[in-house]
C-alpha cells in the first residue's frame, strides 16, 4: 500500500488508462530466424564477413558498416552461460518468493536472453554450458518462447 | 555566435517521494519561477528558445510537447521537447547558443514518478516486443545481469558495490533537497533482500518527484545578467548497440565515447586530474562504479578499490554524488541528469551549504537513461 493510499486526507486524484495494443513486424531477417526456431528447431545467425561478426538473432544488415547481411548459418542450440540473474520480483514490480533465472546465452557472437530451468542454483556460473529445450513442435508459434528454457549440457 | 555558453540561473523543487498536493505543472511553475529569478531574466521578454526532456509514456499523456510552454512563460515562443535524459536537453541549449541561433535557452525536466502508478509495466515496454517482451520479465532483469558480468570482468566486489549506497545515503544526510538520507552499514546492506541477484532491492534508487529549470546564455548576455556564471565546458553524448543482444555486458563504451567528446571540447587530456568532483548516475549503486571507470577516473576494476580507500567521499581526492546521487535524492527519471548538473552549479558557485566542497573549478555531470536503454551523456562546467 503506497504512502497516498495510507493517508487518509491526501489529496485526490483523477486515474486514466489507455488500452495498448501495438503491432509488431517481424521483418524479413526476424521472420525468417522465428520460422527457423517453429519449423526446425533451429537457432540461425546472420553473418558480417567485413566485420568478422555473426549476428544472433540473424538480422538483415550489420550494426557497425551497415552491409547487408544474406549469409545465413545454424549456430547450433548450445552456448555458455555469459551472466545471468536471480530476478526475485515479476514484471509489476511485485516480489517473487522464488527467483527466475534468467540469462544471456552466447550463440555466434550475438545470443538469446532466455530462463534457465532444470538446474540447481549452486551450479549456476558464468561460462556453463546450457542448450535450448524446445516445445514440442506440435505447440510452436513461431515465438522466442517456442525455446521453453535453457538446460544445463554438456559439450 | 557564442564561443562560449553559461548557465546563470538554476531553479528546483523536491526532491520528495510524493507530491500529492500540486501537478506537474505547478511543480515546473515554481522551479521556473526561481530559475528566472536567480538569472535575473524576464521569460516572456529575454528568453529565445524553450526545452523540455519528457517521455510520454511517463507523463501518462500523448504528445506530451503540447503540454509544456505556459508553465515556462514559453507561449509563442520556440519550444521543443527532447525524449532524452536532461543532459541531453542541455546539451540542445548548448548548440542553439552556440549556433547562434539563441542568446538565452531555458532547459526543463520534471518528475512526478509518484504519479506513474505502472512505472515496472511503461519500462518493460521499452523491450525489444518480439524477441525480449514475450518472456514478461522485469526490467530489473537488465541491471542485475550487467552487475553480474561487470563484478566478474573486473573483480569488483558485492561490498564495494554496496559502499556506493553507504556513501550516497549518508552524503544525502547533509543534502536538504534529498529524501532519502540513511545511516547505514556495509552488513545492513549486505543483508537486504535481492532485487536481481546480485544486485539488492537496496542498491536500486527509489523514485521521487521535483522539478529543475536551467537558464542558460550566450558569453555576452552572460557577463552582463551573472555575477556567477557556471561555464559549460564540454558536453557529450552517446548511444551503444540497443540490443540485448549485441550489446557488451560488463561495460559501458557508449559513456567512454560520451566522455570522450565533452573531454576534447574542454581540453582535457587527464579527467581524474582535471576534474575537481563529479555528480555520477548512480540509479543502480553498481553503476557509478561502473561509471567512473568509463569515465576515465581509473582503470576498469579500480574503482571498487577507490571507494574502499574513501577517494570519493566528500573529503577524498575526486569526491562522488556529494549530494548524495539518484540513491539518495530519488531517481528523478529524465530530470536525473539535471539534478545532476543543479548540484555541479551550486558547488561551483559555492553554494551548496552544509556539503560544500573546498575550492573547486571543474565539475563533472554524468547521466544514463536508465534500463533498458544504452544512452549516457556528460556535461563538464567550470566557474
Amino acid at each position: 500500500m503506497s504512502l497516498l493510499e495510507r493517508y487518509p486526507n491526501a489529496p485526490g486524484a483523477w486515474l486514466g488508462e489507455l488500452p495498448i495494443t501495438s503491432r509488431y513486424t517481424a521483418g524479413l531477417a526476424g521472420e525468417r530466424f522465428l520460422r527457423a526456431i517453429k519449423d526446425d528447431g533451429k537457432i540461425m545467425g546472420s553473418r558480417c564477413d567485413r566485420c568478422g561478426i555473426t549476428y544472433v538473432p540473424a538480422r538483415q544488415f550489420c550494426e557497425r558498416c551497415l552491409d547487408e547481411l544474406d549469409e545465413w548459418l545454424d549456430v547450433g542450440t548450445k552456448g555458455e552461460v555469459y551472466t545471468f540473474t536471480l530476478l526475485f520480483e515479476n514484471l509489476d514490480g511485485t516480489a517473487r518468493e522464488e527467483p527466475e533465472v534468467v540469462a544471456f546465452i552466447r550463440l555466434g557472437d550475438g545470443g538469446l536472453v532466455h530462463k534457465l530451468d532444470e538446474i540447481h542454483l549452486d551450479d549456476l556460473d558464468i561460462g556453463m554450458l546450457v542448450e535450448a529445450v524446445f516445445k514440442p513442435e506440435t505447440e510452436r508459434q513461431g515465438s522466442i518462447l517456442d525455446i521453453a528454457y535453457f538446460r544445463p549440457t554438456s559439450p | 555566435m557564442s564561443e562560449r555558453v553559461a548557465i546563470i540561473g538554476v531553479g528546483w523543487v523536491g526532491y520528495r517521494p510524493s507530491t500529492p498536493e500540486v501537478s506537474y505543472k505547478e511543480l515546473t511553475y515554481e522551479a521556473a519561477v526561481k530559475a528566472y529569478a536567480d538569472a535575473g531574466v524576464n521569460p516572456r521578454r529575454d528568453v529565445d528558445s524553450f526545452i523540455t526532456v519528457a517521455e510520454d509514456f511517463i507523463e501518462g499523456t500523448s504528445i506530451f510537447d503540447e503540454y509544456v510552454p505556459d508553465q515556462l512563460g514559453a507561449v509563442l515562443k520556440p519550444v521543443h521537447t527532447i525524449g532524452g535524459d536532461g543532459l541531453h536537453g542541455l546539451a540542445t541549449a548548448h548548440m542553439l547558443i552556440r549556433t547562434g541561433q539563441s542568446e538565452i535557452v531555458v532547459v526543463e525536466g520534471h518528475s512526478k514518478a509518484s504519479n506513474v502508478v505502472t512505472l515496472p509495466e511503461v519500462t518493460a515496454y521499452a523491450q525489444d516486443p518480439i524477441i525480449n517482451r514475450p518472456l514478461g520479465l522485469n526490467t530489473d532483469f537488465i541491471a542485475g545481469m550487467e552487475m553480474n558480468r561487470y563484478l566478474f570482468e573486473t573483480g569488483t566486489t558485492l561490498e564495494q558495490c554496496a559502499a556506493v549506497l553507504v556513501k550516497n545515503r549518508r552524503n544525502a544526510l547533509r543534502n536538504p533537497l534529498a529524501p532519502y538520507g540513511a545511516d547505514l552499514t556495509l552488513d545492513e546492506v549486505l543483508a537486504g533482500p535481492p532485487l536481481a541477484w546480485p544486485l539488492g532491492r537496496y542498491e536500486a534508487a527509489k523514485h521521487a518527484d521535483g522539478a529543475i529549470v536551467i537558464v542558460l546564455a550566450s558569453e555576452e548576455r552572460a557577463r552582463s545578467l551573472c555575477d556567477k556564471p557556471v561555464w559549460v565546458i564540454g558536453v557529450g553524448w552517446c548511444n551503444g548497440a540497443p540490443s540485448l543482444e549485441s550489446r557488451v555486458w560488463g561495460d559501458v563504451p557508449y559513456i567512454q565515447k560520451a566522455a570522450d567528446m565533452a573531454y576534447r571540447q574542454a581540453g582535457i587530456r587527464q579527467p581524474h586530474l582535471a576534474i575537481d568532483f563529479a555528480e555520477l548516475d548512480d540509479t543502480y549503486a553498481y553503476k557509478e562504479l561502473q561509471h567512473m571507470e568509463a569515465l576515465g577516473f581509473c582503470r576498469p576494476g579500480e574503482a571498487g578499490m577507490l571507494i574502499e580507500e574513501g577517494a570519493t567521499e566528500p573529503d577524498g581526492e575526486m569526491p562522488v554524488n556529494v549530494s548524495g546521487g539518484s540513491l539518495g535524492m530519488g531517481n528523478l527519471l529524465d530530470a536525473n541528469g539535471l539534478a545532476r548538473a543543479l548540484e555541479v552549479v551550486l558547488q561551483l558557485r559555492g553554494e551548496a551549504g552544509q556539503r560544500q566542497l573546498d575550492e573547486v573549478e571543474v565539475g563533472l555531470a554524468q547521466s544514463w537513461r536508465g534500463v533498458p536503454t544504452t544512452s549516457g551523456a556528460v556535461a563538464i562546467l567550470s566557474n
